[in-house]
């Protein structure tokens, strides 16, 4: 999995936290899998979900290029 | 001759008492110019022992060594010493307020770069904290760490959460208190803390 870390375009602006992870869709990944490796359980998929709720209605529904908050 | 040495005798003590005479004129005066001295210096207050304590040591050096010359009686050297030294003295007072002002602008410099200082931290650190806590949250219910944690290494982190948790209380506790330089100090041990945790746990911005 390449990992992609980013920090928001606009912290302040957005009233995102600034030290927040970022993570892009790659082709191939579910939340499962990014939790595996973000945390080295894919059974927390959920707290990727709960932090993600503005732009996924669905845990299982995410779109490759979507910047994903990792909580 | 017996009258001659009669008045020779007679001018010796005539000589003896005119010398005695010009010691008592000059007593006085002596005296005198050591006071004035150490009323120039008692002017310049405690600002001078506090902010030019090299200049006043140098001027109560002189002025002891007025006094010794006194003691011995040597009238005529305090009175030759006295005016510069006098120069010296009343020269202290406005030495003393130049330099407790020039210390008091540098303390509001420093002071105020100390505010600045805990505008950012106190603007960036809480954040900080929280995006470790939220992850050190989520690990903690992990069966497993990520690759590139060892257990270890969690365990340092957590440590040091909690410790920045408790400096960032000491630290707003003392700026409320208006103990700006605590609070910076404070703040400056959180932000290493939290600078190890954020790259510990592989979260650093990039």
């Amino acid at each position: 999995m390449e990992e992609k870390v980013t920090s928001a375009d606009d912290p302040a602006a957005s009233g995102e936290n600034p030290y927040t992870q970022w993570y892009e869709v790659q082709p191939g990944d579910s939340l499962w899998k990014i939790a595996k490796h973000h945390y080295g359980d894919g059974s927390l998929y959920m707290e990727i979900f709960k932090a993600n709720q503005d732009i996924l209605s669905d845990p299982d529904k995410i779109q490759v290029g979507q910047r994903l908050r990792i909580p | 001759m017996k009258a001659r040495s009669a008045f020779t005798g007679f001018l010796s003590m005539l000589l003896a008492a005119a010398l005695l005479a010009g010691c008592a004129n000059q007593m006085e005066p002596a005296r005198k110019a050591i006071a004035d001295i150490e009323a120039a210096v008692a002017a310049a207050g405690p600002d001078a022992a506090q902010y030019i304590p090299a200049e006043l040591q140098a001027v109560t050096s002189q002025i002891a060594d007025l006094k010794a010359k006194f003691d011995q009686k040597d009238y005529k050297g305090v009175l030759a010493a006295a005016p510069a030294i006098l120069t010296q003295a009343q020269g202290l007072a406005g030495a003393a307020t130049s330099a407790k002002q020039a210390a008091e602008a540098a303390r509001a410099a420093a002071l105020e770069a100390l505010s600045a200082e805990w505008a950012t931290l106190s603007g960036t650190l809480p954040a900080q904290v929280a995006a470790i806590e939220s992850r050190v949250n989520i690990l903690s219910k992990s069966k497993k760490l990520p690759a590139g944690l060892d257990q270890a290494t969690f365990e340092s982190v957590q440590g040091g959460l909690t410790e920045a948790k408790t400096l960032w209380e000491q630290a707003t506790a003392a700026q409320a208190s208006g103990n700006v330089e605590a609070a910076v100090t404070a703040g400056r041990q959180v932000k290493e803390k939290a600078d190890a945790a954020l790259a510990a746990l592989g979260m650093s911005a990039g």
